[in-house]
């Protein structure tokens, strides 16, 4: 029985090629963007997860209240760590490390630049790491030492053994290896190529030494014993900054670090998600675009159920139950799912590495994971099984005297659920062509916003090496600006793109002592705003021409946050050190660009700086430009890699998320309409089929080709007209409540309304055309003949 | 072997009764060959469908064999058509995708007949009609007369008691309708199988040994054929 059914299935998908070749491809992509879409899901859910306590290790937040509101930062007191030690119950191992840091390493002749953490010996004791070489009891203990990462210590090593040589770090500290872990795996929040002990840290800073609570550098980690006391452990870590700090205005929020990379996004000091919104919508999104290849192939299932009534008639007068019937069909289906789990394996297996590319990421097929070949097979079967759930089910309730006697079966309700499977696909792929527009929109409005300076031809290059003295600083810039190869050097303590240090120790004339407010600050060179590109509102640049060790820049915020009416030449003081305002500038985009800049306050304090930032002479090949540049630093820092970086590239990575989701919203949307124009073309191939005869009498009787091809058009567009109409409200509260998280943003207009709308109907019509037009052009003789 | 009382058959629409059989009350005895005939509309394949369990009446009282047919399940119902039901069709009713040889195979399947006595049948049915070498073909690949005989053979393989017949000959050539009908009279002699055919010919009519006329719903005359013609 089986055997013939498969015999008969096989002969039936053969003879309807067009039909199959419709409802495989259709499946398979659908299957196909399943499974990237939540291997994608599943990749970005594993994060932080390899550690063997990963549900009992917490991160430490610091919840800071001021400037009116709490903002959420995963920076602590260096302190924090032995306080929570010591006094903490139920407290397994607590530990604290500094944040990645790139630093040179050096073997020999080889040197690299790599991420570096700072750490206590708990530190290892909290996060397994697997050791290669060495062991984790007595790591970290010693100064002079470092553990390295498999890749790092190959890089440095090659085959030698790297236990107890010597590395140099920043081409000055010998340090010796001590064991080598493997390398941290890509879905870790906590990334670094090298450890170093905190010790090395203290040597290195003394004023890390000093256990005060004001500075929050540190990055501060705790396992509990278990994970019953976590109510004790959060109740007593309540105002422990306030007890280490009478005036601190920073709470602690205990964060686990399993969530540390999906709900990374905090309101009022509580965890509010963040990335696993997006991520549920492609979770969803996975699953939709299954159904919607579900539903393709339960619509022309239905379609043909004409064609196939005859035989379930015959097959139940000859004795077969509905039983075995709707067996036989979920056996049809299922052999379609596999089939087009077949080809979706393929796809996979071809857009993998460009999927990749696009995310910036690792996906790999696991063909050893007994996971995947699960959710596969589960998700093939799942298919098979849904899709031929509803044609088994209405076609085996078939009654054999009428399908034998030829009547019509195909009755109202068949054909009225028909319309409604297309009109929830096409509400579907609506809503996502409306939804990627408007997340381009918002991008787009986004990147042409002014960002308040110049970022095309600036560079930036790390202050390294022999470039840590004044004097070699202005050595450089000399040399920079006399080879032409750019036209402004300026010095600054961060990168362009960040937001540096902040701090709420600002006092100045007219301020509330009870309010806390805090300022991002940093220290830039001479002729900053020029250099970059932005605007002075009023007052001047640092400048060679004044003495500029007590004066301070600030832009537009602070003013505004200080609530200045004139503030050129006011006297803030920062702790008791007093500075004068020289110059107001305009506020320009440090950290996100969809939120108002930070007030920001910028000392000339040249023992700060740690990158020079570079106009590039716009009237030169940018590439030799470049080549001078780096000529100019491999002379006066030999050992040091040149390291230089566009300002522009680095900009770029702050619309990673939104370029992410507007890329797979994409190409995702597009499969959807695609999967949905297969289905339409399915169910218009049966229509003209069916209305041959008709289609034949009205020619016979006059109509021209034009109104044929409106005439079977009309449906279809009704039906893609409805489900635009469906659509619409839906996209906007979507579209709304994802732009309200957006400070800046775009307002929705009817833009992206318009080109969903004609989009689908243009798709959907060219889609129809193509068969309705062989219709209406065959011979009419040839359909009546037969009668 | 079969017993009908009163049996009624009417559909209502819009509270209007359209009756198709009224009052019919006729019983049928094991190796009989009725032909049931009237004009268009008279309610013969109605009839034919009640006694093959394809449709219930709306009334009256149906025993196949002893058993009341319209208090049956449907499980015990398709058990008891599986087993003593062959139907043949005007329109022969293949399974197109079906080889000649699946086809008269399907409803061995579904009777669970094991696979060698399957091989056999199957053998035994296309070395009866002459089709073996044709037991690869596909039905299309088939004259009309031809896919009857595979029709009938179907009808036949599952060893039924009885073969309903809804017009076997009306899509066919004369010669070949000939050839169909003295092929039931055979089964009908030599193995003793009931047939009940529909017919609108009286020729075909004769072969049988009764005729009930039928018309308007009700059978107007029941009437014995002497076997001389």
């Amino acid at each position: 029985m089986f055997r013939l059914n498969l015999k008969i299935a096989l002969r039936n998908l053969w003879k309807n090629k067009g039909y199959t070749l419709i409802n495989v491809g259709g499946l398979a992509i659908g299957l196909a963007s399943c499974m990237v879409l939540l291997m994608y899901v599943a990749y970005e859910w594993s994060f932080d997860k390899q550690f063997s306590n990963c549900d009992k290790i917490y991160m430490v937040y610091n919840n800071m209240d001021a400037n009116g509101k709490i903002t959420t930062w995963p920076t602590t007191p260096t302190p924090m760590a032995k306080e929570i030690r010591d006094k903490i119950q139920g407290v397994e191992y607590a530990a604290h490390s500094s944040f990645p840091e790139n630093q040179l390493i050096s073997y020999g002749p080889n040197s690299f630049k790599k991420n570096a953490i700072y750490a206590e010996p708990s530190f290892l004791k909290i996060l397994d790491y697997k050791f290669i070489r060495g062991n984790a009891t007595n790591a970290l203990q010693q100064v002079n030492t470092v553990i390295l990462t498999e890749t790092l210590a190959k890089n440095l090593f090659g085959n030698e053994d790297p236990i107890n040589k010597i590395v140099k770090i920043g081409n000055t500290e010998g340090l010796k290896v001590e064991a080598v872990i493997k390398d941290i795996p890509h879905n870790t929040s906590l990334r670094f190529d090298y450890l170093l002990p905190w010790a090395l840290l203290e040597k290195f800073d003394p004023e890390r030494k000093e256990l005060n609570w004001k500075g929050n550098n540190s990055l501060t980690l705790l396992q509990l014993k278990d994970n019953r006391f976590f109510d004790q452990v959060s109740s007593q870590m309540k105002g422990i900054y306030k007890r280490n700090r009478k005036v601190s205005a920073s709470e602690a929020l205990l964060q686990p670090l399993s969530k540390l990379h999906l709900y990374d996004k905090f309101e009022n000091g509580k965890s509010v998600g963040g990335k696993i919104d997006q991520l549920r919508i492609f979770f969803v999104l996975a699953f939709c675009i299954l159904l919607i290849a579900c539903v393709n192939f339960m619509n022309l299932s239905t379609a043909r159920s004409e064609k196939r009534a005859k035989e379930v008639g015959v097959r139940k007068a000859i004795g077969s139950s509905r039983k075995s019937l709707v067996s036989q069909f979920i056996l049809e289906s299922m052999l379609m799912a596999f089939i087009g789990m077949l080809v979706a394996f393929a796809l996979m297996e071809l857009t993998l590495p460009y999927f990749n590319g696009l995310l910036n990421i690792d996906l790999v097929i696991g063909y050893y994971d007994w996971r995947f070949w699960c959710i596969l097979i589960g998700l093939s079967l799942l298919t098979g099984f849904i899709a031929g759930s509803y044609p088994a089910f209405y076609l085996s309730a078939f009654e054999p005297v009428k399908v034998l006697k030829g009547y019509r079966i195909a009755g109202s309700s068949s054909f009225f659920i028909r319309r409604i499977l297309v009109i929830f696909q096409f509400v579907f792929a609506v809503c996502l062509i409306i939804c990627t527009s408007v997340i381009y929109q918002q991008l787009n409005y986004i990147k042409n916003k002014p960002i308040g300076y110049n970022k095309t031809g600036l560079v930036e290059i790390p202050i390294q090496g022999n470039l840590s003295t004044e004097s070699q600083l202005t050595l450089v810039r000399d040399l920079l600006l006399k080879s032409g190869a750019v036209t402004d050097v300026t010095y600054f303590s961060k990168p362009l793109n960040e937001g540096g240090n902040n701090s709420s120790s600002f006092n100045w004339p007219g301020k509330n002592p009870n309010d806390v407010f805090l300022f991002n600050y940093g220290s830039s060179g001479y002729n900053f705003t020029k250099t970059i590109g932005a605007e002075m509102l009023s007052g001047r640049d640092f400048s060679p021409q004044f003495t500029d060790s007590a004066t301070i820049i600030v832009n537009e915020a602070a003013v505004k946050t200080m609530g200045l009416k004139q503030a050129v030449g006011t006297v803030v003081k920062k702790g008791d050190i007093p500075y004068t305002i020289v110059g107001v500038m305009k506020d320009y985009v440090s950290e996100s660009p969809y939120k108002n800049a930070n007030p920001t306050v910028m000392f000339y304090q040249m023992g700060e700086v740690s990158s020079i930032i570079a106009r590039i002479n716009s009237d030169q090949n940018i590439s030799t430009s470049i080549e001078q540049i780096n000529g100019i630093f491999k002379k006066i820092n030999p050992d040091f890699p040149v390291d230089s970086r566009f300002v522009n590239d680095s900009f770029e990575q702050k619309f990673q998320n939104e370029q992410l989701l507007g890329t797979l919203s994409n190409w995702f949307g597009g499969f959807a309409i695609f999967i949905s124009c297969l289905g339409l073309l399915g169910l218009a191939l049966f229509m003209a089929e069916q209305r041959k005869k008709e289609i034949s009498i009205r020619k016979v009787l006059g109509a021209s080709t034009a109104n044929i091809l409106t005439l079977l058009n009309k449906d279809f567009v009704k039906l893609v007209c409805i489900a635009n109409l469906i659509a619409f409200p839906l996209a906007y509260i979507i579209i709304n409540k994802w732009l309200s998280a957006y400070e800046f943003r775009v307002s929705i207009s009817a833009l992206p309304f318009v080109i969903a709308a004609g989009i689908s109907l243009i798709i959907a019509i060219l889609t129809v055309s193509v068969q309705s037009l062989k219709v209406a052009k065959a011979n009419a003789i040839d359909a009546l003949k037969y009668e | 072997m079969i017993e009908l009382k009163n049996i009624e058959k009417y559909y209502a629409n819009k509270g209007v009764k359209s009756y198709i059989l009224r009052h019919v009350t006729t019983s049928i005895k094991q190796g009989e060959f009725v032909s049931i005939m009237g004009p268009s509309g008279a309610g013969k394949s109605t009839l034919l469908n009640i006694l093959g369990m394809l449709e219930e009446p709306t009334y009256g009282q149906y025993e196949f064999m002893g058993e009341d047919v319209v208090s049956l399940n449907e499980r015990k119902r398709i058990e008891l058509y599986r087993n003593h039901i062959g139907f043949v069709f005007q329109a022969y009713h293949l399974i197109d995708e079906m080889t000649v040889a699946e086809n008269i195979e399907a409803p061995l399947l579904y009777k669970k007949v094991p696979g060698s006595e399957r091989r056999s049948r199957i053998a035994d049915m296309l070395d009866r009609f002459n089709m073996v070498a044709k037991s690869d073909l596909f039905p299309n690949q088939l004259s009309g007369g031809q896919q009857q005989l595979v029709g009938i053979a179907r009808a036949l393989v599952a060893q039924p008691s009885i073969i309903l017949a809804d017009e076997p000959t009306g899509n066919l050539q004369s010669a070949q309708a000939l050839q169909i009908m003295e092929l039931f009279k055979k089964l009908n002699e030599e193995e003793g199988i009931t047939i009940v055919q529909v017919t609108h010919s009286e020729v075909n009519a004769a072969y049988g040994s009764r005729i009930l006329h039928l018309l308007d719903g009700v059978i107007k005359e029941d009437v014995t054929v002497s076997q001389t013609v």
